[in-house]
């Protein structure tokens, strides 16, 4: 019986000892005069980050390449579309296409105030025709290395 | 004098585009958040209806981690109406 009620004892000072941090919490709440008009019970945004790089022909309205690919004919034009998630006020996302060892082909950039998952497209064409040969895709965010990728030109 | 074995790119174009619209401008309309306030109430200030609420959380969420819990000193970016 005496082990009996130091086990309910204990059960309770337990509870009580759980119970703590969620009243705490409750008072801080409290001062911040909070509005349960507006209750929704959204997570705490996600920090920004990149998902994926993929590199196709084409894209749909979603901004994402439709099928990628890493082999490309000297007239196509070549996508490479950016999937992020995350929230971020303002983030630069940068594109830098370079050829064989590393000559530059074209750099451009794309300033985004993500709110979620979202998706950035980055294209290069060239009326005369691409070379033949490796080329190479690299993403920045805020200048730095978010993620790259490789692709080729046959004729 | 350009090697004439190395490919000439000054040809290419480029462009980019995104499912995330760009930036706020900077030098917006701003509001620094006092005792008893509320998203709604705010909303209500600017836009004449507290149900905008959630277009000045989404344009603030780097600094409203719930937007039910706002703090007096906080300023937030109010989007255009």
């Amino acid at each position: 019986m005496v082990v009996y009620r130091r086990t309910l004892s204990t059960l309770a000072l337990g509870l009580l000892v759980a119970a703590a941090p969620a009243c705490k919490q409750k008072t801080d709440r409290a001062a911040a005069a909070p509005d349960t008009s507006t209750a929704a019970s959204t997570p705490a945004p996600a920090a920004f980050a990149v998902q994926s790089v993929e590199v196709g022909k084409q894209i749909g309205s979603d901004k994402r390449v439709t099928s990628p690919s890493t082999t490309f004919a000297p007239t196509d034009t070549i996508y490479a579309s950016v999937a992020t998630e995350g929230t971020a006020p303002s983030k630069t996302i940068a594109a830098k296409w370079t050829f064989g060892s590393g000559k530059l082909v074209k750099a451009d950039s794309q300033t985004i105030a993500p709110s979620g998952p979202e998706a950035t497209e980055f294209h290069i064409v060239k009326p005369g025709g691409w070379p033949a040969g490796k080329y190479k895709v690299e993403i920045s965010v805020d200048g730095s290395p978010a993620g790259s990728k490789e692709f080729e030109v046959r004729r | 004098m350009p090697d004439p074995k190395e490919p000439d790119f000054s040809d290419v174009e480029s462009g980019s585009s995104s499912t995330a619209p760009p930036p706020a401008a900077s030098g917006g309309q701003t509001y620094t958040v006092v005792p008893g306030d509320s998203l709604s109430k705010i909303a209500k200030r600017f836009y004449g209806s507290a149900g905008e609420w959630k277009k000045i959380y989404e344009a603030n969420k780097d600094v409203i981690k719930d937007p039910d819990l706002i703090y007096p000193g906080q300023t937030f970016r109010i989007p255009g109406a």
